[in-house]
């Protein structure tokens, strides 16, 4: 979590790093042509220098995220035990395991309540995230102290937040129970397996909003101020200036915010298993494939290969995202 | 899934970048690479106990096992991670020489090739109890010792029984159980805690119950298992039990137990001298059956076993053997077992524990006819323990609703039969 400023600097620089890798390909393609006319066809020396600085990321590259990722889809495709683990001896069985994944009674239920939980806490954590930004925009005394408490749920390790929220959420004497006691309302049995999607969802929120908060408050800060100057004296009025100006300019802002939001939601597993293991109508695909890759929870028996199935299509789904993202971004800068 | 992508990739980092630390922690100690014949100078050993730190008596009495002219290191895993620790070692091939493993995995490991049998190991049972002995047996091998033993029993709190004008004596079955959860409640008191956390823990748990009203894990959808799950249903409905059992494991409903608001828990043996230490009088009892005497409990507890190698194998089963006679055999197990809290798993040594400490008394009966959980399925037991954990976790959702306790028995009937 302390690295997601530093992932969007990343993100931002894949997505402009293509035009200059054109420029180097062009560049050394002249090169060759020149080589080629002295009739000694070589690597030209440029080129060369540009491969040895990309070696090293490109074998840090297939090393961490190539190679796991490719073990685990080939893990989806052979059927691996207990036993065959130790043997190495998993049968090819070819797509079977998505078949049988897709066919499991939870299947269906748990992509529901993946989305729900995905776009619920998105939704919410941008809003309230992006209200807030734009509330400490004005500066006000204590406006610095106040924002850097709005950090407090980003910094506390989540066992700790998990487990408070468990234990504020308990049926019998929670403290949001006699919250809603007081105001007459009937208590909820928060974490029970109908409620335990909102349990989770509502945690998710308080816990993704400082991370939204910081991400459009710095997005604020770009957008210049004349503009509010020529706006207030043209009359318009902070609703006005809210949609005609901080909106629309925070949008590229927006976007990344939604975009890694919604990939750190999707692969969320610590806050929703240490409130509920996962049980109930609280299971997503991330706890569930962490239940099946280590038999715990939902899943008694070990699945290997389910859990890596389950984890490849978690992968297309923010592999789709991304693209999504890219699109969105070459349309604004058309 | 995870850990092996970790795990592979350390070593393929290993192999292409020859990186020295990353091979310090992914290679082992015990010198695999040399020779076979070659005698060993570091014995590997796990516990699941990880609340006893290297300066601990356990740490040091486990150390004092080391076979002459090794030393022993001791690292504790948790309960829940040590069997796919232990899987992910061996297909290393750099698995510890003997680790001490949850009963109901045993039958489990030792199917996935996971475990040296008594073809290669003298395991040598002895004297310990069929029942208790039960897990480590597998298609006619030994595959484990079992070092001791643990059960559940009913703890309840005088103080708030008396209050409520229940005599503890009056509780023999069900029936009496739930008067006296009546009463207690009625008297501005809460009922009892027990741990329905999802996994074999809630399993654990519920098996009392389940085995009290006569049904048999080889059908866990029958109408006796419905009646089980009936019971804590609907203890969860009549605010006998708090809401919270569907999460709570057994170390959180000992300690709302330990609030002293509770009448009655279920819980282990290995609380029972934490029992004693209380503002409240808290006297154990045996859980009742359905209609009526000592419901059949559980047995809990760790066996000793020497998972497989491949390279210089022998040498690191002589050391097994060692390191096991040294912690289980003769005599010595009632020595490991007062440092855990656990009962020798020998009738005789059992004996000699109950009579020199006289918190142990009610819990005699209760171990001797605890039933080992594997005993009737074997490694299939992995499986039904989930369906029932499932099962139990719907019932006490249900809070009640006999429809849909007896749906979610039949759905576990089903998944079973799978």
């Amino acid at each position: 979590m302390v690295h997601q400023t530093e992932d969007i600097q990343d993100v931002q620089d894949v997505v402009r790093r293509p035009p200059a890798a054109d420029v180097r390909a062009d560049e050394s393609a002249t090169d060759d042509a020149t080589a080629e006319r002295r009739g000694r066809p070589r690597i030209s020396r440029s080129t060369l220098a540009g491969l040895g600085f990309v070696a090293p990321l490109a074998v840090y590259m297939v090393l961490f995220y190539v190679y796991p990722l490719v073990e685990n889809v080939s893990m989806s495709l052979h059927r691996f035990t207990r036993a065959t683990y130790v043997t190495g001896e998993a049968p090819f069985v070819g797509t079977d395991i998505y078949r049988e994944v897709v066919g499991f009674d939870a299947f269906w239920p748990t992509i529901g309540q993946t989305a729900v939980f995905v776009v619920v806490s998105l939704a919410f954590q941008y809003t309230i995230g992006l209200a807030l930004a734009v509330f400490f925009q004005r500066s006000f005394p204590l406006s610095g102290v106040l924002r850097g408490l709005f950090l407090v749920p980003w910094l506390l390790p989540i066992i700790v937040s998990g487990t408070t929220w468990q234990w504020m959420m308990d049926a019998d004497s929670g403290v949001i129970n006699r919250l809603l006691g007081v105001v007459g309302v009937d208590p909820v049995w928060w974490l029970n397996a109908d409620h335990a999607l909102w349990a989770v969802i509502i945690a998710n929120i308080w816990l993704g909003i400082p991370f939204n908060l910081v991400i459009l408050y710095s997005g604020l800060q770009n957008i210049p101020t004349d503009l509010y100057e020529a706006a207030a004296v043209d009359g318009a009025g902070p609703w006005r200036q809210f949609w005609s100006i901080t909106f629309p300019l925070l949008r590229p802002v927006t976007a990344i915010t939604l975009l890694l939001g919604f990939v750190y939601t999707l692969k969320v597993v610590d806050i929703i298993w240490i409130m509920t293991t996962g049980s109930g109508s609280s299971q997503t695909l991330a706890t569930w494939a962490y239940s099946m890759a280590f038999g715990k929870g939902s899943s008694a028996i070990i699945r290997y290969s389910e859990a890596s199935a389950v984890g490849t299509v978690l992968l297309l789904v923010a592999v789709a995202m991304g693209f999504v993202y890219l699109a969105v971004q070459r349309r604004q800068e058309a | 899934m995870i850990t092996k992508s970790i795990r592979r990739t350390g070593l393929a980092a290993t192999a292409v970048l020859a990186i020295v630390s990353l091979a310090a922690c992914g290679s082992d100690s015990n010198g695999s690479a040399a020779g076979d014949g070659e005698p060993l100078t570091t014995v590997t050993f796990w516990d699941p106990y990880p609340q006893y730190d290297d300066s601990s008596d356990w740490a040091k009495y486990v150390e004092s096992c080391a076979p002459e002219g090794t030393t022993l290191e001791r690292t504790a895993t948790p309960n829940g991670d040590i069997l796919n620790s232990l899987t992910s070692a061996v297909r290393e091939d750099n698995a510890p020489d003997v680790v001490l493993l949850d009963n109901p995995a045993v039958p489990d490991a030792a199917v996935s090739g996971l475990l040296a049998s008594s073809d290669d190991v003298d395991l040598d049972i002895g004297d310990a109890d069929e029942n208790l002995a039960g897990p480590g047996l597998i298609d006619g091998k030994t595959y484990g010792v079992p070092i001791g033993a643990n059960t559940l029993g009913l703890y309840y709190n005088a103080d708030v029984l008396k209050s409520a004008g229940v005599d503890p004596a009056s509780i023999t079955d069900w029936a009496s159980l739930d008067d006296a959860l009546a009463a207690v409640t009625a008297d501005g008191s809460s009922g009892i805690t027990f741990a329905g956390i999802a996994g074999e823990e809630g399993t654990f748990q519920f098996l009392p119950w389940f085995w009290g009203a006569g049904a048999s894990l080889t059908d866990p959808g029958s109408p006796e298992a419905v009646e089980a799950g009936q019971l804590l249903s609907d203890w969860i409905g009549e605010g006998y039990a708090p809401k919270s059992a569907i999460t709570d494991n057994q170390s959180a409903s000992w300690d709302l137990f330990l609030t002293g608001d509770y009448g009655f828990a279920v819980n282990g043996s290995w609380f029972a001298k934490a029992a004693t230490e209380q503002d409240f009088e808290a006297v154990m009892m045996p859980i009742p059956a359905k209609d009526g005497g000592a419901a059949p409990v559980p047995t809990g507890g760790e066996f000793a076993v020497a998972p497989t190698h491949q390279s210089n194998a022998q040498a690191h089963y002589d050391a097994a053997n060692e390191v096991i006679d040294c912690l289980v055999g003769n005599g010595n197990q009632v020595t490991t077992d007062d440092q855990l809290g656990y009962f020798a798993a020998n009738a005789e040594e059992r004996q000699t524990q109950i009579d020199a400490d006289a918190i142990w008394t009610p819990w005699a009966d209760a171990i001797t006819n605890a039933q080992g959980r594997t005993s009737d399925l074997g490694a299939d037991y992995t499986g039904t323990s989930g369906a029932l954990s499932a099962a139990e976790q719907a019932s006490l959702n249900a809070a009640g609703d006999e429809d849909a306790v007896s749906q979610a028995f039949a759905e576990a009937a089903s998944s079973v039969s799978q």
